[in-house]
């Protein structure tokens, strides 16, 4: 009850005029920086963090965690209209995202994305309201062997991602995988794989500049290809129908936005991951489970559902370290936690108690936003889709400008941008010789993760492999750890397991 | 690589020669934004102090130029050094330091980083220092109420350590501890002090090497416990924490320092400039009241006294580094 009366509280401060008013604002900047490529939520509250030093502490985490959560429905708009992910969040939307707006439904794509958005969001913040102090000790307890097994099951789903051709999926994970070791190692702090010593390797291969490359450039040299340059995308029209069909589509994405909405939240809170794990694990998951799982790349509205479900809900999730533990769950929540310090505020156990307001206000302001976002996306649908009608002679070039400056924006180095381009080429000859490039992208993300977990419970275990698999010791780490085998061996007995699963839904 | 270092030294040298005999009197202000870059990720100490520096400098107007703080990360610092000294005689970049300035060029040679001839040091504004950190519940750790308490428990078990890193400020120190008192520990790297602090009140790890910042909010809330702060006196943030002087532990002393550099072979008029600034920010009320809460040490230092400080600090690294390996 009293938590009742805190929530109430914080929407009522989050609905002062002037709170309001930045809400709104920052709503409205996070959807540009998201849909922008290359400047994500990470960047806009990195870029804002000093107008805040004016306003006071609640307005300002006000205004700020709308960015954050404006740019988690923004990163959508490019990876479906342009098919560049305007955000590394917003990678995993590109994968059916793209397919549909290619094929003429892009009023779909986007509906599915804002609506996912909005689910995700509340479903998160309620679970938020409810369990706060409770989830703060299961973040507390998911240490690194946890953090291992959890990749492990990543990397299990990505097997069946590819589609049915596992030996080239494989491939493309190692290629990932070997990416993602450029740059530091993470435990000797020695660089490592730097070719030729050049600096630009030293902080590694930035994600975003793969997935722009190949799903940018990549993407761009394919069309221009199969259409030698004669691109039509025509009939499109937003009328009722359409929007009625729009929203039609996605009565079959309940089970996406239930897999989104809980594993976001819950990987959204474990330290260190945030919403691009997220999102790319819960995409995964969703086909791996999906009765129709081998449409997934194709272009269904779930697929698109599932991972922006998926980011709304992890990045409301990363909040919870934040401010219990003091610690960021994600990059942007870095940022914020910088920001609260600076604002005289201490993260940590006693913030609940010491500053109720701000922790509330906070909480009541992410009902709010999500609403706000949830109206402006549906509203601005019709500009979006203005894009479409761009001549592709026009759009190309302006889609090439947007990955060049999206791949030297995160760094600010000319280096990524060759490397972008090095990419786009390497992306569009995959493609001929049909291999997945999904796998590698997920692999580049997860893989430091993967790597740093793994490295860190073997120095505790003394080498040994059985901190993963001991039920007694560390109950989470194994449980997750059969689970992710089960999920690996999953798509070799799959027509045997629908069996399975068939007879168990009609008994 | 060799070439290239001693192409950098020509350059340097030219441009040296080329500063000394233009001297001209006009006041230096900046013409466009000024780059500050940060050795280290974005959310850690050095970032947080950048972005302080960035947002008091904004909200008063002390500079006609906005500052817009880069995070270069990669290879501990080693991006940032090299990304600095390339820009050698450029008027419109800085350098935050974390002691990674002191031993990266140490780790790294085949980086080419002259700490001494490749930057222009500015101002000292801060030190930060560290204490040895326990759970209050710690499984490993119980009945450890002093720093000898645990030195003894230390010796005999073998403790595990979270850090910040490999080569990271808090090994160098696991490993100075270790000459001086003769006990080893496992030790573990996360990613940042944040997760370090974490990890010791998660049960993962027996003890740390935390700042005062990092360990804040669990301190407060009562889940950790400092057993010795590792400078000559008392810290007011901390004052029931025992300095390494009083518990007859001299030796045991250790600063990060937060100090700002500019490219070599900069004109004086832009360097005298830049750390005019740099004292504006370092006076400011909010600066100094956000950093004394944090448990940070004010300590201004600048030319002939800064140039001694950090030849000293290299040398003790150079120390550190050489023992620990």
């Amino acid at each position: 009850m009293e938590t009742i009366g805190f929530l109430l509280d914080g929407i009522f401060t989050s609905l002062q005029w002037f709170n309001l008013a930045l809400l709104i604002f920052g709503c409205l900047i996070g959807l540009f920086v998201g849909a922008m490529p290359g400047l994500g939520s990470v960047n806009g509250v990195a870029i804002l963090i000093p107008i805040t030093f004016i306003i006071p502490p609640t307005a300002a985490i006000i205004f700020l965690a709308a960015v954050y959560y404006g740019a988690m429905y923004g990163g959508a708009i490019s990876s479906v209209m342009l098919g560049i992910p305007g955000a590394s969040t917003a990678v995993a939307t590109v994968f059916d995202g793209r397919p549909l707006a290619v094929k003429g439904e892009a009023m779909t794509a986007l509906t599915a994305a804002a609506v996912g958005s909005f689910v995700g969001g509340t479903v998160s913040v309620i679970l938020f309201t409810l369990f706060a102090p409770p989830l703060a000790e299961v973040a507390l307890r998911f240490n690194a062997p946890e953090t291992f097994a959890l990749m492990v099951m990543a990397f299990a789903t990505f097997v069946g991602l590819g589609g049915d051709d596992v030996p080239k999926t494989i491939f493309s994970i190692l290629i990932g995988l070997a990416l993602s070791t450029i740059g530091l190692d993470l435990i000797t702090g020695k660089p490592r794989l730097i070719f030729f010593n050049i600096p630009g390797f030293l902080h590694g291969i930035n994600f975003l500049v793969l997935a722009i490359g190949i799903y940018g450039i990549g993407e761009m040299l394919w069309t221009l290809e199969e259409t030698k340059g004669k691109v039509q995308m025509s009939k499109l029209s937003v009328n009722m129908k359409e929007v009625g069909r729009a929203f039609g589509a996605l009565k079959k994405t309940i089970m996406a936005m239930n897999i989104g909405s809980f594993l976001g939240f819950f990987v959204g809170i474990l330290p260190a991951a945030g919403a691009t794990p997220a999102s790319l694990m819960s995409y995964g998951i969703t086909k791996q489970l999906s009765k129709n799982s081998k449409e997934f790349g194709s272009g269904v509205p779930a697929g698109v559902v599932a991972p922006e479900c998926a980011n709304n809900s992890a990045s409301t999730g990363s909040m919870l370290p934040m401010l219990t533990l003091g610690i960021p769950g994600s990059p942007t929540t870095a940022i914020l936690l910088g920001g609260m310090i600076l604002w005289g505020l201490t993260p940590g156990p006693l913030l609940f108690t010491q500053e109720p307001e701000f922790v509330w206000g906070l909480i009541g302001s992410l009902y709010i936003a999500n609403f706000f976002t949830l109206v402006l996306n549906i509203a601005l649908i019709p500009a979006f889709l203005m894009v479409l009608r761009i001549p592709f002679a026009i759009l190309a070039p302006v889609i090439f400008v947007l990955c060049v400056t999206g791949g030297y924006a995160p760094t600010q180095s000319l280096h990524d941008v060759w490397l972008m381009l090095l990419f786009g080429f390497a992306g569009y000859i995959l493609r001929k010789l049909d291999y997945p490039v999904a796998p590698a992208v997920l692999s580049i993300v997860l893989g430091p993760l993967a790597e740093k977990a793994l490295r860190q419970s073997l120095i505790l275990s003394d080498g040994s492999m059985g901190i993963f698999f001991d039920i007694s010791e560390k109950p989470i780490a194994a449980v997750i750890m059969y689970i992710a085998i089960v999920l690996l061996i999953m798509p070799a007995f799959g027509p045997l397991y629908r069996r399975f699963f068939k007879k168990k839904q009609t008994a | 690589m060799s070439i290239i270092k001693k192409l950098a030294l020509v350059v340097v040298s030219l441009s040296l020669v080329a500063v000394s005999s233009v001297s001209s009197a006009k006041p230096f202000s900046p013409k466009k934004p000024v780059e500050l870059i940060i050795p280290a990720g974005q959310g850690g100490g050095a970032d947080e102090i950048a972005r302080l520096v960035q947002g008091v400098i904004e909200k008063n107007d002390y500079a006609s130029k906005p500052v817009i703080p880069i995070n270069k990360s990669g290879g501990s610092g080693g991006e940032a050094m090299t990304y600095v000294k390339k820009k050698a005689g450029d008027e419109h970049t800085l350098i935050i330091t974390l002691n990674n300035v002191l031993t990266t060029p140490v780790n790294q040679p085949e980086l080419g980083i002259d700490f001494f001839n490749d930057f222009t040091p500015l101002a000292r504004l801060i030190t930060d220092t560290f204490l040895v950190w326990i759970a209050t519940e710690g499984k490993n750790t119980a009945g450890v109420e002093t720093f000898d308490d645990f030195i003894d428990l230390a010796k005999g078990n073998g403790l595990v350590m979270g850090g910040t890193g490999s080569m990271s400020e808090d090994e160098l120190l696991l490993g100075m501890m270790r000459g001086q008192f003769g006990f080893d520990a496992k030790y573990v790297p996360y990613s940042g002090g944040g997760a370090v602090a974490k990890g010791l009140v998660g049960g993962e790890s027996d003890f740390t090497l935390n700042n005062p910042s990092e360990q804040m909010g669990f301190y407060q809330s009562g889940d950790s416990k400092a057993l010795v702060m590792m400078t000559p006196e008392r810290n007011p943030a901390f004052p029931e924490v025992p300095s390494s002087y009083e518990l007859g532990y001299p030796d045991l002393e250790y600063y990060m320092m937060r100090a700002f550099m500019a490219p070599a072979g900069i004109d004086a008029e832009v360097e005298k400039y830049y750390t005019g600034l740099l004292h504006t920010v370092y006076h400011d009320d909010e600066f100094q009241t956000f950093n004394i809460d944090d448990g940070k040490l004010m300590s201004w230092l600048e030319g002939y006294g800064l140039k001694d400080f950090l030849a000293i600090e290299y040398e003790k690294h150079g120390e550190i580094i050489k023992n620990f390996n």
